[in-house]
């Protein structure tokens, strides 16, 4: 017998997200979603935002990393709330994964800034929301003006575009009008900004516009 | 990259329905995949194969329906239809901007039951 049975596949994740996303909405925190390929700076762009913001607002932090807890220790540092997630082996986290460590964390009601930095990785953390309010991307410099085009779903879900290592400008080939150009033909709305974590050039506009979204 | 997950959501939908309606096995699993949904149609048939085995669906077979990629583009207003998987363009006009109508599904579609 054949029986239709139309159900999205990944309604099981949508429908915790839409929890998760409830539960952040009623405890009044703001949540960002931090996506890139390995070694663009999500740590390092943390890192930064945290030295520049924590006297202003809670901050608090999610970690996903397939294995290892070397990121969580240097947010730890800072003496920031933060709590690990190894997804062994997954290439992305979920909603439910996040849902699974919020108790791990201090009472969201006590935080202003949740911060979520994903699994390093160009293509699958774009395609599973996690109840966030927005998705940042950051690309480091030397991955090359290419990586518009070539991964498009990351540039079209963010709300944010954040160019990092900007100091190494003048050592590498790369056409950061493309990467503007291309980012913003895939997106208008884009936010594009343009920092380096190793000398804190251009972090103060990245905050200071993250900070207009907190209430 | 993902299809194993995929295919657990899939396999356990169809579980969970014959679970509740009585049904004790699954001949097969339709399933329309947009093709710009980031699913690679042989993974997730691999994967499907693997997980499929000691459940009710082990003699089941998927059967992928590859939906096309269709939208209208933001630039020069046109409808259109691509082959393309990933990096989609208008291409009447060459415009990344445009609003897809189809392309991206995920989804169930219908479960051969007894």
């Amino acid at each position: 017998m054949k029986v239709k049975v139309v159900t999205n596949i990944l309604e099981a994740n949508e429908r915790i997200a839409a929890e998760n996303r409830k539960r952040f909405d009623d405890a009044g925190v703001f949540v960002m979603n931090v996506l890139s390929g390995p070694g663009a700076g999500k740590t390092s762009l943390l890192e930064r935002t945290i030295q520049e913001l924590s006297g202003k607002m809670k901050i608090g932090v999610i970690e996903g990393d397939i294995a290892g807890a070397d990121d969580a220790e240097r947010i730890d540092k800072l003496g920031i709330p933060v709590v690990q997630i190894n997804t062994g082996g997954g290439c992305h986290l979920d909603a439910s994964m996040i849902t699974g460590v919020l108790e791990d964390l201090p009472p969201l009601r006590e935080l202003d800034l949740l911060i979520i930095e994903n699994v390093g990785n160009l293509v699958c953390p774009a395609e599973f929301n996690l109840g966030e309010h927005m998705k940042v991307m950051l690309l480091s410099l030397a991955e090359g003006h290419d990586k518009p085009l070539k991964y498009p779903m990351m540039f079209q879900t963010s709300t944010a575009l954040v160019l990092n290592k900007i100091d190494l400008l003048p050592y590498i080939d790369v056409d950061v009008a493309k990467i503007r150009k291309d980012s913003l033909s895939l997106n208008q709305h884009l936010k594009i900004f343009e920092v380096s974590c190793k000398t804190g050039q251009g972090i103060r506009e990245w905050t200071d516009w993250v900070q207009t979204l907190i209430k | 990259m993902h299809e194993v997950s995929i295919a657990q959501g899939m396999l356990d939908i169809a579980l969970d329905y014959c679970g509740k309606n009585g049904y004790s096995v699954i001949k097969s699993i339709t399933v329309k995949i947009g093709k710009a949904a980031g699913v690679v149609p042989d993974s997730l048939q691999f994967a499907f194969e693997s997980l499929k085995t000691e459940t009710i669906a082990q003699n089941a077979t998927l059967i992928i329906d590859e939906v096309p990629v269709a939208g209208t583009c933001n630039d020069c207003g046109k409808h259109f239809t691509v082959d393309e998987a990933y990096v989609i363009q208008c291409p009447l006009c060459g415009s990344l901007s445009f609003k897809l109508e189809t392309g991206r599904e995920l989804n169930i579609s219908e479960l051969e039951v007894e």
